[in-house]
């Protein structure tokens, strides 16, 4: 096998993120249009490995996805041992808005899978001036709650693979077995803790956003919103339900995907995307 | 009845993903089946006895019981959104799920890949 190498930029970031110094993991490729990817809870930015490799894409928009502190090559804040991890939708907008600051990000174009995409709703209602689009992947504004938490942190089981097992069949059965497993690896690797933790807004009332979509205006930021058919955490219909309320938003099933429409089946993924990303380049 | 579940125990044998994801498993499985019941043992990752019942009172740690109708789009070669996973039935309320549920968790692909073999061909 031939060497290759992606053109894909990695870096450390050292930022202060919601009142404490972080040293923050931060992928890119390409130029043009600022395109913000948010990695869904307990994973990180390999997530997005097929957009930063698709030369299409990276012509036009510099695709950027950061780990969140806790998640992947970025660290915990220093002090962690003591602290139960938990994200908070307000600490999830003002960390997305820090980022944008850091790396001085004139109104980019932000995309999130899972928590990402309801964060996404999020900023789309209180923050929409600072974006030029928002995409939501699977994007739903409550989840029901048809699992226990207990067991994605406890010592009698490997939090862990159990993580990865919960959110294994959330990927449509027909995506590439090697996809599939990739995308549970880094599901895997997740810290002690961090996937519960990220589930904390998302599952508890702070994140239930549903009384509050008529908020967002999707004259100040275009709002798109698509979900992968097999998603049962956030199925078309939730995301549909969401959509309802929202005027103007534009959401659309991808059949043949599912909760991690970007890593299960990167390839297949874009070819919903990039009629997106046309239309938003084709905004300026 | 849906589930073929006396052929469980050839296509457990030598299954890779199974033996990846069952280390130490001892588990007393009862899999519902309409209204067949079914007693899966686990030993060390191993299928030692699949018995059909009715049990009188038999001794289980887990139990997954749901409807010939369910199981049988389960097993459909493509399943349908919300038929493909044990967590997709759960979710939809198709499943009862009871028992040892940090067991469950603990071996969630096991359980997972032990269901999805029955989907398979050579039935």
């Amino acid at each position: 096998m031939k060497a290759t190498r992606e053109p894909v930029t990695g870096y450390y970031l050292n930022v202060e993120i919601l009142g404490r110094p972080q040293r923050l993991y931060v992928e890119e490729a390409g130029q043009g249009i600022p395109l913000l990817c948010l990695h869904t809870a307990g994973s990180d930015t390999r997530q997005y490995r097929g957009l930063m490799n698709d030369a299409g894409i990276t012509r036009d928009f510099r695709v950027i996805a950061f780990d969140m502190p806790w998640h992947g090559k970025s660290s915990p804040p220093a002090g962690w041992q003591t602290e139960e991890y938990r994200l908070t939708s307000a600490d999830y907008a003002r960390m997305v808005l820090e980022v944008c600051d850091a790396l001085a990000l004139e109104r980019p174009a932000v995309m999130g899978c899972s928590i990402g995409g309801r964060i996404a709703l999020v900023l789309a209602m209180e923050h929409a001036q600072r974006f030029r689009a928002i995409i939501g992947l699977q994007s739903g504004a409550s989840i029901d709650p048809y699992y226990e938490l207990t067991w994605f942190h406890h010592p009698q089981v490997h939090g862990s693979e159990a993580s990865a097992a919960y959110v294994s069949g959330l990927m449509a059965p027909m995506s590439p077995e090697a996809d599939r497993w990739e995308t549970l690896w880094h599901y895997m690797q997740s810290g002690p803790g961090i996937f519960k933790g990220d589930l904390y807004f998302y599952r508890g009332a702070d994140g239930d956003i549903r009384a509050r979509l008529g908020a967002i205006d999707t004259r100040v930021c275009p709002l798109y919103l698509l979900t992968g058919e097999y998603d049962y955490s956030v199925s078309p219909e939730d995301t549909r339900a969401a959509a309802e309320r929202i005027k103007g938003a534009k959401f659309s099933v991808m059949p043949k995907l599912g909760h991690f429409p970007m890593s299960e089946n990167p390839a297949l993924f874009l070819t919903y995307l990039r009629p997106v990303l046309a239309e938003i380049r084709g905004r300026g | 009845m849906a589930l073929p579940l006396e052929t469980l125990k050839e296509r457990a044998a030598g299954d890779a993903l199974l033996a990846r994801f069952g280390l130490d498993f001892d588990c007393a499985l009862l899999v519902g089946d309409g209204d067949t019941d079914w007693l899966v043992e686990i030993e060390r990752g191993v299928i030692v006895r699949v018995a059909k019942g009715p049990f009188i009172m038999p001794k289980t740690d887990l139990r997954l019981r749901a409807a010939s109708e369910t199981w049988q789009r389960f097993l459909e070669p493509v399943p349908p959104p919300g038929y493909h996973d044990l967590l997709a039935l759960r979710r939809y309320r198709r499943i009862q799920i009871e028992g040892d549920i940090r067991l469950m968790s603990a071996y969630l692909f096991y359980l997972k890949r032990l269901f999805a073999l029955l989907r398979a061909p050579g039935a």
